[in-house]
């Protein structure tokens, strides 16, 4: 039994009324971005604050779906190098992510979605990303139990598979994160709400919390679907809609599904998670809310999306459903900003769906960006400005984009 | 997590019954004198607070006032699946219901 004697990953820092850094969110990008900092830059007088517990928000709630086909070069280029880090940080961290490398398989239901994955393979070829368009019979045998016959209102013509892809275990991820930072002298609070931010008119000056004043030097605000809460205490106006998203498990079952499958058409993502259950979601509620509420209607959606893709897995029970907030942008990129509005104000939002399998590279170069005061070349696409010059990504055109809008 | 609207002809009505139409942004800026930016400014950036910030108000405060908080929005919505009726009415968003006494307004 001694061999079990629980250890912690971290110890217990006290609060210090002063850090040169701080970021709020303690989830994947505020901490891989302290990790980043203190490991890479040696910057070590960083504070996490979460006003929960890590990975209580997106972190712990997202379908742990990791992939680099996204279809601008920009976002291929910078998610195909954070697919690369799972293995890096499994290493570096000593701590087992889980990274499970099945690839995903998207499904097209029309011809102009087979054009759109032909363009979206030649994109990621170009970049050196793996990506091949398959037809229905290939996407029967990598899926059993796919229904490619043409009885579903919407048959499969097809689909784009991408082998570097698959999933990660996401509290592992967090936890690894924070044990990692704490290491090289982080100090993570969790139970630490943000209620104000101090400036001198003209830099970031400390944040009121609950647990009394700190000041800072840098500030970032990495509070996934509520970074537009935290913006709006300094003011800060964002083209950041906080929507709800769901997603839930059956109850295990044998290993049978060797890849994510996802269909924009039907509006669903599934994956068998290393436990066994299928793993699934993809709604958003249109309208603008805090509230992390699921809703019986799409337990109804997703149970009939599922069973006409893969009749098999009719009377299949639910488990479990939850949901948590995603940070839409209208261009379906992020924004990563440094001196927003404020010096040593630095911003990393609007991931949308996209937030978990973006959180260690986010935090390598918010890391870099925070600590040379220099934008790094690789983020320089997720500018703010863009949304006022009408420059928006082309990332809205990905073939397996999900949102209302669709 | 169900909840109604209330259409201004039909009265409560269970919120699949709409289509959110986005939030009330006021009056287009005149056009005269209009920079690219003002316009997108217009457009697409809002602010949505969270948690009434320092007065500690937290997600289960449900009770909020009829008008609301500062936070609450004005939305648009559409009853599509009723009326017909394009109206406005304002939600919080800290509890994504509907504020009491404030909706069934064209």
């Amino acid at each position: 039994m001694n061999r079990l004697k629980l250890r912690r990953l971290w110890s217990p820092t006290p609060l210090k009324r002063h850090y040169d850094t701080i970021i709020i969110g303690g989830g994947v990008h505020g901490l891989a971005t302290a990790y980043c900092l203190a490991r890479t830059h040696g910057i070590r007088d960083v504070a996490v604050l979460e006003s929960q517990y890590i990975g209580f928000g997106g972190s712990g709630r997202n379908t742990a779906i990791v992939r680099a086909n996204q279809r601008t070069p920009e976002n291929v280029r910078f998610y195909a190098e954070g697919l690369k880090l799972w293995r890096v940080l499994t290493d570096e961290l000593d701590f087992n992510l889980m990274f499970f490398n099945c690839g995903n398989l998207n499904l097209g239901h029309s011809e102009a979605a087979m054009n759109a994955f032909r363009l979206a393979a030649n994109t990621h070829s170009f970049l050196g990303v793996k990506s091949e368009v398959l037809d229905p019979q290939q996407c029967a045998e990598a899926i059993p139990g796919l229904d490619i016959s043409d009885r579903p209102a919407f048959p499969i013509h097809g689909g784009l598979f991408h082998p570097p892809g698959g999933i990660v275990r996401h509290d592992a991820v967090v936890w690894g994160l924070a044990k990692g930072a704490a290491a090289h002298g982080v100090h993570i609070h969790q139970g630490c709400e943000v209620r104000g931010i101090d400036t001198d008119g003209a830099r970031v000056a400390g944040v009121r919390t609950s647990l009394g004043r700190v000041g800072c030097n840098r500030l970032g605000i990495m509070a996934g679907g509520y970074s537009t809460a935290v913006a709006a205490m300094l003011g800060i106006e964002l083209p950041i809609h906080p929507l709800t998203i769901q997603a839930m498990v059956t109850l295990p079952l044998k290993p049978f599904l060797h890849h994510v499958f996802s269909s924009g058409a039907y509006h669903v993502y599934a994956n068998q998670t290393l436990k066994g259950e299928i793993a699934t979601g993809a709604h958003m509620d249109p309208q603008v809310n805090y509230t992390t509420d699921a809703t019986a209607y799409y337990l109804k959606h997703q149970a009939e999306a599922l069973v006409e893709l893969m009749p098999a897995l009719r009377r299949v029970r639910f488990m479990r459903i939850w949901a948590g907030l995603a940070d839409m942008t209208p261009d379906m990129a992020p924004i990563l900003e440094g001196n927003l509005g404020y010096d040593g104000l630095y911003l990393d939002a609007g991931w949308g769906y996209f937030g978990f399998k973006s959180g260690p590279v986010a935090g390598k170069y918010m890391a870099e960006y925070m600590a040379t005061g220099e934008r790094p070349e690789m983020i320089r696409a997720f500018q703010l400005k863009r949304f006022l010059e009408n420059r928006y990504s082309g990332e809205t055109a990905a073939v397996m984009k999900y949102g209302h809008w669709d | 997590m169900t909840f109604r609207l209330t259409c201004p002809v039909c009265g409560k009505r269970d919120i699949r019954e709409f289509t959110f139409g986005g939030q009330e942004r006021g009056p287009r800026p005149e056009q005269p004198g209009l920079s690219a930016e003002e316009h997108f400014r217009w457009v697409q950036f809002r602010m949505i607070p969270g948690a009434g910030a320092e007065a500690g108000a937290g997600a289960e405060d449900a009770g909020a006032p009829a008008g609301g908080r500062a936070d609450t929005r004005r939305e648009w919505w559409y009853h599509g699946q009723g009326c017909g009726v394009w109206f406005r009415t304002t939600r919080d968003p800290m509890t994504n219901r509907e504020v009491e006494g404030g909706g069934g307004q064209g």
